[in-house]
């Protein structure tokens, strides 16, 4: 809508109105004009270095650069005029002058900027007869080589890694004509391998070391999923060529993330590839896993699984279910553990208390936590505890752009003087886990703390009266009563406050949402709450039992002490993840069902071992730590394995012929999102919007009224901490990521994470 | 790392100079490589450290300057000037010559590690050519014998005597000369404060702070007609008035010493032997525009000037002309110098702000203006040595009186640097407006060996040329204009019929691929072809499809870059396409029809 502030003015003989201080650049492309550029990038510093945006300016001497013109009233550009075409056909002669012109061997060839603009604004023939410059290729670190001669020096590369990362890893050196990007190592790069340089790049002088020399971007078709680390949701679109997954990138911008992605989603597909990878079902034979056919094997692990509930009843069996597998599959191991067995012994790795925030917000839940966009738009942030450059990298881009570009504040308290205390107003520096107290001192509590810490808190407390809109951000330092103080806090300042709680994983946020925990069904609903389980009883053709169940740790120990006699587990490793000695806990068990992609520390240990998809390799959707909904979608194919939602789906199926539960009659996961929409309190959003990639957000109520206490019990909720080269179990399976030096010592398939 | 204790304490006296750390950069890194000899690996990790850089930071930084080098020269560091002054007068020969008696080439060092070599643009001792620096020292109006003699003294670990205090600026004054500025060349200490007052020093500022408002200031200036020395002749006193009265932040008073056009060598000993008038009319700046801090931006080749300035400041500030409460009136001022490090570029002043700053020395998008936005993001007055050091006598004399020497329009006198084929060469201090004809026939002595005039570059090697046709113009920036030139920096360049123009050309070409900042692609791109394409022209691959292509590469860049540099390029070379295009057609025959004499020769 127009405002009255706006600024009207023409360009090519067409009125166009635009909000003050835009640029001419942009206003053009608002009226489909397209301004050619290479250096203008938005959200980066202003450069009008290429000059390929030189445009015709009523009144001005000498063509200006449309990417740093602001619009003003009545100005009248012309972007189609006989000299503009002349400037830009001039300026490509210059930069082709030197450029080796070798686009049938290079990567980029096919979607190169510079191949695009000569093809569209360029001479026909080439008047360059002098020798061209000339430099070796360079192979900076695994993932990112650099070929000076095809680089036009337009330094989105250097200003991504400063302005957008923050790691100044990458300069310019020597001068004039000699001049050439550089890393910080001198001869290679020291930095968190991000790769943000190599999709910026217009051209083929920033290649992926994972990627080059492999394809033609045209024999590949273009996929775009949600990368399938950590818990932000970042859209990553996967390059693949004959069911493989050649490279992920995200050059189509789609997306809250859009340019940003972190080594993981650049770089961290190939455990799809992994030599190691699960293809053959396997069962246990005389102490060994051994190669079986789906149908043997599913057959026997429903078999088995029927023996067990009719001889140890359904609390000997218990559920741990993965914080990566889809909503739709976390939904139906859910259904299978509560309605086909009869058990709430269900859980998962939990690494944000999501639960807590939930109750602790009551009503006000919806409103009152932020997606990615509005973390962006927040005008103060207060982080406590985590350390998003490693853990959360979006948020922390997000962070760092909502300062760079709208001058927000951000306020950290953390035990460690992470890196984004270098973009900070105030930083607290608190003992090794005591953000807990600082919330609970910030809340008005008469807790005691160090005298230093008190005033530096005291500090950002009035820092923070005076914002207007403060975003609160924390880790999985703050659980339980340390949410409940925050959120009083929250209610405390002046402003607007709101939340948003950070996990580890691609849909830890989607497995609490889907009810798998031991006390809450789908949607946050209590077990107490008989019309929720009346609800899903009979959606889901049973009736549910209100018998609170056991947590992973209890059904763990439970294992050892002889109670639970069988464990179904998906997607995760729990003999990791909770430090158990495998070889006294789960070998009670008469059995132990795993579905993975690698035979993990706790697939080792099992009876029957399912080889599942990974998330790159089905559809489906998962829920980011902002309660943010979209789509994944199936990019590569790996023969012999099947996704977790076919399993459990053909699994309900025998179960159902053994007596227990109905079958599912879901076939897909649409249906089975269809399903969760209409049942799951939060979940009923636009299909539309995610349909057409947009994430939509959760919006949960706490159905207890804002009076419930979803605590966990201690230690049930930690975070694995895992690094920007780090994945849980998937992580050591992530060959490219392992190769750089950054990642530190080389771990092999048993060392590593958690998860 | 432990450093010697004067460099210790030469870097703590820089970490604490400026309001922001990394200004401390690049005099850092020159003053560790005077002593070192280079600037050393530990050395780079040592300055990060102290400035809280990353060693990216200061390695792309360093990249940047052409005096700073990460491998160690010799103990004499030998660099000779080839640029259009000093070809003229036999750079080239001398060069040559240089490089047979040391037995190394550019950027080699001998392999006892006593001498190293390079070949350098512009000195800054256009007449005093040819000329060459060992380490910091100037030697000028060289011969080979000269230039023996020379090596022979340092291999013997002797100081040899340097040329005369500035070659050229210190001789029989012409009867048309008016010295104002110029006013205590010659005279004996006139770089020390009590010769400089016994001369009338410091009652232009004087009568500012006491006698005037700072908007009388302004206005005796623009009274004066005062237009900007550097080269494109701003009206000073509007300049000025273009900074906000009132700024949150502090303001700043910049001088612009980076003298680096070829053909240009007048602040040099402007500041040698007035440096203290240049003080003076800094702190007058500052009094107009209420700014209380200024900074000199000096080239890192004048070293020995910076220590004479250092030296002046010194003195000001004892005897109250800085500092607090400036004689009794209130007014505070603090200046200090700042070394530059090897980058023409950095005399462009936004890319002088940012290499100020401590960074590679590109030039700023603009708007917004220094006046607003500039050093340190602060109003920022950024004025050439030569116009702040008109100043004093304008406050002191009044402005009507400076305007009144002058041209309509075109107040005072300005230095004419008048280099190249002429009897003799010097630095001139005429009335704006002086006969161009005249400078050459009268002033300068006429041509050398009798030859006759081609061409002038009328201020410096960026200006079009005129032909022996087009000198009966009135040297002042309008005039100069209408003859579709430009007055520029008062760099004259006066080329004999014997001068291959096409050989011209290529030099200067030469000049700006070696100093474009590699900022935008026509400058980078285009001076870098045209160098190339010019080189091939002249050394016998000349095409007849390169003569319209020359000025068509030039215009391509005319006017599309980011700053002046790139039509700074392309102005000249487009003159010369144009105006001798026969000599272009002369080397189709792949040979250059012109032997130039060999000056040096003749000199000796």
């Amino acid at each position: 809508m127009a405002d009255s502030k706006d600024v009207t003015l023409k360009i090519d003989d067409r009125d166009v109105t635009v909000p003050p201080g835009t640029l001419v650049i942009e206003a053009a492309r608002r009226m489909g004009i397209e301004v050619p550029s290479f250096c203008y990038y938005p959200g980066l510093s202003l450069q009008a270095a290429c000059r390929m945006c030189l445009v015709e300016v009523e009144r001005a001497p000498k063509l200006q650069t449309a990417c740093t013109l602001v619009a003003m009233p009545g100005m009248v550009v012309r972007t189609n005029t006989e000299q503009v075409h002349q400037a830009r056909k001039a300026m490509l002669e210059f930069l082709l002058a030197n450029h080796p012109l070798d686009c049938p061997v290079c990567d980029k060839g096919g979607e190169c900027e510079l191949q695009d603009m000569a093809f569209t604004y360029g001479a026909d023939k080439s008047r360059f007869a002098e020798e061209k410059r000339h430099r070796p290729e360079r192979k900076w670190s695994e993932a990112v080589y650099y070929d000076a001669p095809r680089c036009i020096l337009c330094f989105r590369c250097v200003r991504v890694c400063d302005e957008g990362m923050d790691v100044k890893a990458l300069g310019v050196g020597q001068r004039g004509s000699q001049s050439v990007i550089i890393p910080n190592g001198e001869d290679h790069l020291d930095c968190e391998e991000c790769g943000m340089c190599i999709d910026i790049c217009p051209v083929g002088a920033l290649t992926s070391g994972t990627y080059r020399y492999k394809t033609r971007p045209w024999e590949m078709k273009y996929v775009s999923t949600v990368c399938a680390h950590c818990s932000n949701g970042c859209k990553t679109t996967l390059s693949v060529r004959n069911n493989e997954i050649l490279r992920a990138n995200n050059r189509d911008l789609s997306g809250f993330n859009k340019e940003f992605l972190c080594v993981k989603g650049r770089f961290g597909f190939d455990f799809t590839s992994h030599p190691e990878r699960l293809k053959l079902p396997l069962v246990r034979r005389n102490g060994h896993l051994e190669p079986a056919s789906w149908e043997d094997a599913i057959a026997e692990a429903s078999r088995r699984l029927a023996e067990v509930h009719k001889a140890s009843g359904a609390d000997s069996i218990g559920f741990i279910g993965s914080n990566r597998t889809t909503n739709e599959e976390n939904y139906l191991l859910g259904r299978i553990a509560r309605a086909s067995i009869g058990t709430n012994n269900l859980d998962h790795h939990r690494t944000a208390d999501y639960p807590s925030l939930i109750a602790a917000l009551g009503e006000k839940a919806a409103a009152a936590t932020v997606t990615m966009t509005q973390l962006y738009e927040a005008d103060a942030v207060l982080l406590i505890g985590d350390d998003p450059t490693q853990q959360n990298p979006l948020v922390a881009w997000q962070i760092r752009a909502a300062i760079r570009h709208r001058g927000s504040r951000l306020y950290v308290i953390n035990a460690k003087s992470i890196k984004l205390r270098r973009k900070a107003r105030e930083f607290v520096e608190v003992s090794q886990g005591g953000e807990a107290a600082a919330v609970s001192w910030l809340s008005g509590s008469d807790e005691t703390l160090d005298p230093g810490v008190a005033e530096s808190l005291s500090a950002l407390k009035s820092a923070l009266e005076k914002e207007n809109n403060v975003v609160v951000v924390f880790g999985a330092e703050l659980t339980g009563a340390a949410v409940r103080d925050l959120v009083k806090f929250g209610a405390s300042l002046p402003g607007q406050t709101r939340y948003m709680a950070l996990g580890d994983y691609a849909n830890s946020r989607g497995a609490s949402d889907m009810g798998l925990l031991p006390h809450l069904l789908p949607g946050y609903a209590p077990l107490a709450d008989v019309k929720a389980r009346e609800k899903f009883g009979k959606v889901w053709g049973a009736k549910l039992t209100n018998k609170p169940g056991l947590d992973a740790r209890g059904m763990l120990a439970a294992a050892t002490s002889g109670k639970l006699r069988a464990l179904y587990v998906v997607g995760a490793n729990p003999v990791k993840t909770f430090g158990v000695n495998a070889n006294e806990r789960l070998g009670k068990l008469d059995l132990l069902i795993v579905h993975d992609l690698f035979l993990t520390e706790t697939a080792k240990l099992a009876d029957i071992v399912l080889p599942a998809a990974a998330a790159y390799e089905k559809d489906g959707s998962v829920t980011n730590t902002a309660g943010e909904v979209q789509l994944v979608r199936k990019g590569g194919d790996v023969m012999g394995t099947r996704s977790d939602f076919d399993i459990l789906r053909i699994f309900s199926h025998q179960l159902a012929e053994h007596g227990l539960g109905q079958a599912i009659r879901l076939r897909t996961p649409e249906a089975a999102f269809d399903e969760i929409r209409q049942s799951v309190a939060g979940y009923d959003l636009s299909m539309a919007a995610l349909l057409l990639g947009e994430a939509e957000r959760t919006s949960p109520i706490s159905t207890a009224g804002g009076q419930a206490k979803f605590d966990a019990p201690v230690g049930a909720i930690f975070s694995a901490h895992d690094t920007l080269f780090a994945s849980g179990s998937l992580g050591r399976y992530c060959t490219t990521i392992l190769s750089l030096p950054e990642a530190g010592p080389k771990t092999t398939p048993e060392a590593g994470a958690h998860s | 790392m432990n450093l010697p204790p004067q460099l210790e304490a030469k870097f703590q006296t820089l970490e604490n100079r400026y309001p922001v750390k990394r200004s401390a950069l690049i005099p850092m890194l020159l003053y560790a490589q005077d002593q070192l000899g280079y600037v050393s690996d530990d050395m780079i990790g040592e300055i990060a450290r102290r400035l809280g850089l990353n060693t990216l930071q200061v390695t792309e930084t360093m990249a940047y300057y052409s005096m700073l080098r990460r491998q160690r020269a010799g103990k004499y560091h030998v660099q000779v000037c080839t640029n259009v002054s000093c070809m003229l007068r036999g750079g080239n020969n001398l060069y040559e010559f240089v490089q047979k008696k040391l037995e190394i080439g550019h950027k080699q060092t001998t392999a006892d590690g006593v001498f190293s070599l390079e070949e350098v643009e512009c000195l800054g001792a256009c007449t005093g050519a040819p000329a060459m620096q060992v380490n910091y020292d100037f030697y000028e109006n060289l011969t080979t014998e000269r230039a023996t003699q020379i090596f022979e003294a340092l291999e013997a670990g002797r100081k040899p005597g340097t040329s005369a205090p500035i070659s050229g600026s210190v001789k029989p004054r012409h009867p048309a000369e008016v010295p104002v500025i110029s006013r205590l060349f010659g005279v004996k200490d006139s770089h020390k404060l009590d010769v400089y007052v016994a001369h009338d020093g410091y009652k232009g500022m004087e009568r500012a702070l006491k006698e005037l408002t700072p908007d009388q200031v302004i206005e005796e200036v623009k009274k004066s007609n005062l237009r900007g020395r550097g080269g494109a002749g701003f009206p000073t006193g509007m300049k000025w008035s273009f900074v906000p009265k009132e700024s949150a932040k502090p303001k700043y008073i910049l001088c612009n010493a980076d003298e680096s056009e070829p053909g240009t060598c007048k602040d040099r000993p402007l500041m040698e032997m007035m440096p203290h008038q240049l003080i003076e009319g800094i702190v007058i700046a500052g009094r107009a525009v209420g700014s209380h801090q200024g900074y000199i931006y000096i080239r890192g080749e004048y070293r020995y000037v910076l220590d004479i300035m250092d030296g002046a400041i010194a003195e000001a500030y004892k005897a109250g002309y800085l500092g607090r409460n400036i004689l009794g009136s209130g007014f505070d001022f603090d200046l200090v110098t700042h070394t530059g490090a090897g980058a023409y570029e950095c005399g462009e002043e936004s890319a002088l702000m940012e290499s100020l700053e401590g960074k590679r020395g590109y030039p700023r998008i603009r708007p917004p203006f220094p006046a607003v936005v500039g050093l340190y993001g602060s109003p920022t007055v950024i004025n050439n040595v030569e116009t702040l050091s008109s100043a004093p006598e304008i406050l002191r004399r009044g402005g009507e009186w400076y305007a009144g020497i002058g041209s309509p329009k075109n107040g005072g006198t300005r230095l004419f640097c008048i280099s190249g084929h002429v009897n003799k060469p010097g630095i001139y201090e005429l009335p704006m407006g002086f006969s161009l004809r005249q400078m050459i026939e009268d002033v300068a002595g006429g041509m050398l060996n009798g030859k006759k005039l081609k061409a002038v570059i009328p201020g410096g090697s960026s200006c079009p040329l005129l032909t022996a046709d087009e000198i009966d113009v009135a040297m002042d920036y309008d005039s100069v204009a209408k003859a579709g030139s430009m007055l520029g920096s008062g760099g004259l360049v006066v080329i004999d019929e014997d001068t291959c123009m096409v050989d011209l050309a290529r030099r200067i070409m030469h000049f700006y691929a070696h100093e474009s900042c590699g900022w935008c692609i026509p400058c980078r791109e285009g001076t870098g072809w045209l160098r190339k394409m010019l080189d091939r022209f002249h050394a016998g691959g000349a095409r007849a499809e390169d003569i319209p292509m020359v000025s068509e590469l030039a215009k391509n860049m005319l006017g599309k870059t980011f700053c002046p540099l790139g039509d700074a390029a392309a102005m000249p070379i487009i003159s010369i396409a144009k105006k001798w295009r026969h000599e272009f057609e002369q080397h189709l025959s792949g040979k250059c029809p012109y032997k130039p004499a060999d000056v040096l020769a003749a000199v000796r």
